[in-house]
């Protein structure tokens, strides 16, 4: 009974992370950019004069989608037409189940593998389900019963396939290296130091591996600059035109899920997955709690100086609107001085005092946040390239994946081979 | 529990095999037989066998299966106006064959052949990437090449089959 209780832990939390970044990465597209186009991005929405900088969008973008008109095709295919939004989310957020996202955590005397689901062949499965990723999108475009829809999913299964081969190419160099299929072994291995300074990570023995990878990848997903599927510009918005409301939504979603799946996936096999580079697991534990107590001074100071910042903010415009906004910074100065006060009365414990159990404990959630931060990172990667570069040409894209990272690919794989063999 | 989830995919499979038959519209057979391929990879992953399992889905329903929908796709055209049935091909054969194989399983059970368990688990490994590396590049090796030199005269027949003669290079 504790395993299932165990896995259905795990699975909520990965689900809950998942969906916790979406609006919060939706957000981030927005503002990044209007960062990079030199624009304000969205400051309206607002619950009591609180803007969040934005934040509230999502959730009056969730009102809104919840409570539009589902606006359907007549000459649709239904049965399709309905499962394809489902398909696409299902299998977008099935990936997660073999990616580790600590190492392992002590609850109750019980030590716990922090991954789902540690799959003999968790590498093959990623990609296997990577592979089932495009039918979400052809099915929807081909259901639909639109001439620009179709042309969007046809140019998802051609994307896929082109783009699929390069991906498990540029992973078998990598499974090379590190001996195994398993992912929770290539992220373990990633924790060892080569010429005892040098991480072992992914992208140091494997950087023409890592640039392919994260180019199928991004490929993958159907962001720009391999958005050819939805091309706003060529067919409307490709696969998902004809979908409304909720439908709309799960598509939306899904790109979303898509995207931290990909990041998830990068920083596992190519960034160390939740190593904390030249800080192993004894050494965390070790000093877990000079760590906490400086991580708990480092809070106290940087939240002193944004409620600072904002206490200055609230003298300042003090009747900058003239309505509810005004309350915003007062708001922010509170919530941020309620911060600090938490992580001082929490200095109050003494955390420099805490036992062996402690320390296992603080280790292996500092080995978690390493984990999402580097997600994070990565997801905010594919919104960086997003809005930097154009989108490609057709037969640009194609050029590239059959003709640059195939040959690339399959050389990667042969000198890694060769050099595996001799060393 | 292993006898639940067997029945449980060997009837969803066989549900997606005969779905996929009878449907008129072939982008829907593609999709009944996709659902089928994954069924059978729950029923080889409960076989001790994961790295068929994970095959199963990777190879047959995500990059076979991608390329029969996009060629269906391609003559076909979006939903409704694909409604007609792709080929004429006759349908004996559809009809013929799983009687045929329903006698021959029958034949088998009536001589004594019937289902017998090989009797405890597999040994530790059985089934994974290096136990399958080790019998298809070692034991089996000579097989394994010979398949893939017939897939590729297959590739090269198909390609000279389908081009245009008076467009050949060497013509």
């Amino acid at each position: 009974m504790p395993i299932v209780l165990e896995s259905l832990a795990k699975i909520v939390f990965m689900f809950l992370l998942i969906l916790g970044m979406v609006p919060v990465l939706i957000w981030a597209e927005r503002k990044g950019a209007a960062f990079i186009q030199d624009r304000t991005g969205p400051n309206r929405a607002a619950i009591g004069g609180v803007r969040l900088a934005g934040l509230v969008h999502p959730i009056a973008d969730v009102l809104k989608l919840v409570f539009k008109e589902d606006v359907q095709p007549d000459a649709r295919h239904k049965a399709m037409y309905n499962m394809a939004p489902w398909a696409a989310m299902t299998i977008a957020v099935s990936s997660y189940a073999v990616i580790p996202f600590g190492d392992f955590i002590t609850i109750a005397g019980r030590k716990i593998p922090l991954v789902v689901a540690d799959l003999q062949v968790g590498a093959l499965y990623v990609l296997a389900v990577a592979s089932l990723g495009t039918y979400g999108v052809v099915m929807g475009g081909w259901a639909a019963n639109n001439k620009f829809t179709f042309l969007g999913g046809i140019r998802a299964t051609a994307q896929m396939i082109s783009y699929e081969i390069s991906m498990g190419l540029a992973l078998m160099g990598l499974m090379l290296v590190f001996a195994s299929l398993r992912i929770t072994d290539i992220v373990a291995g990633q924790g060892d130091l080569i010429f005892g300074f040098l991480p072992k990570w992914g992208v140091v023995v494997q950087p023409l591996g890592f640039v392919l990878f994260i180019t199928a990848v991004f490929a993958e997903t159907n962001r720009n600059p391999f958005d050819l599927p939805e091309g706003e510009s060529e067919i409307v918005a490709g696969f998902h035109l004809e979908y409304s409301s909720l439908k709309f939504a799960l598509f939306f979603m899904a790109e979303y899920c898509h995207m931290v799946v990909g990041a998830a996936l990068i920083s596992a096999f190519y960034f160390g997955g939740y190593q904390i580079p030249w800080l192993p697991r004894p050494v965390l534990e070790a000093h877990a709690g000079g760590l906490l107590t400086g991580k708990l001074i480092a809070i106290i100071i940087v939240s002193g100086i944004f409620a600072v910042l904002f206490l200055r903010r609230a003298q300042k415009e003090r009747n900058k609107f003239g309505d509810a906004r005004d309350r915003e910074p007062r708001i922010g100065a509170g919530l941020w001085l309620m911060v600090a006060a938490g992580a001082a009365g929490a200095l109050l414990l003494k955390p420099w005092h805490i036992g062996p159990q402690g320390a296992e404990m603080v280790a292996s959630i500092a080995q978690i946040f390493a984990f999402v931060g580097k997600v994070v990172f990565f997801a905010w990667l594919f919104i960086w390239v997003r809005w930097t570069l154009p989108r490609f040409r057709y037969d640009q894209l194609m050029h590239l994946g059959w003709k640059v990272m195939l040959p690339l690919g399959l050389a990667n794989l042969v000198v890694t081979a060769v050099v595996m063999a001799l060393v | 529990m292993e006898g639940f989830l067997f029945w449980f995919c060997g009837s969803l499979m066989f549900l997606g095999g005969v779905m996929m038959v009878v449907q008129r519209n072939a982008v829907v057979s593609a999709a009944w037989l996709i659902f089928a391929f994954i069924c059978a990879s729950g029923i080889f992953a409960l076989l001790d066998a994961p790295f068929l399992a994970v095959m199963q889905v990777l190879v047959y329903a995500g990059a076979i299966m991608v390329l029969f929908i996009f060629v269906i796709m391609m003559l076909q055209g979006p939903a409704l106006e694909g409604e007609r049935t792709l080929l004429k091909l006759p349908m004996w054969p559809a009809v013929a064959v799983p009687p045929m194989a329903i006698v021959v399983m029958l034949i088998g059970y009536l001589r004594g052949h019937g289902l017998t368990s090989l009797g405890g688990r597999p040994p530790v490994g059985f089934g994974g990437p290096e136990h399958v590396a080790r019998l298809m590049l070692g034991k089996y090796l000579f097989a394994f090449e010979m398949i893939s030199i017939v897939l590729l005269v297959a590739l090269i027949g198909a390609l000279a089959l389908g081009k245009d003669e008076r467009k050949l290079p060497w013509k």
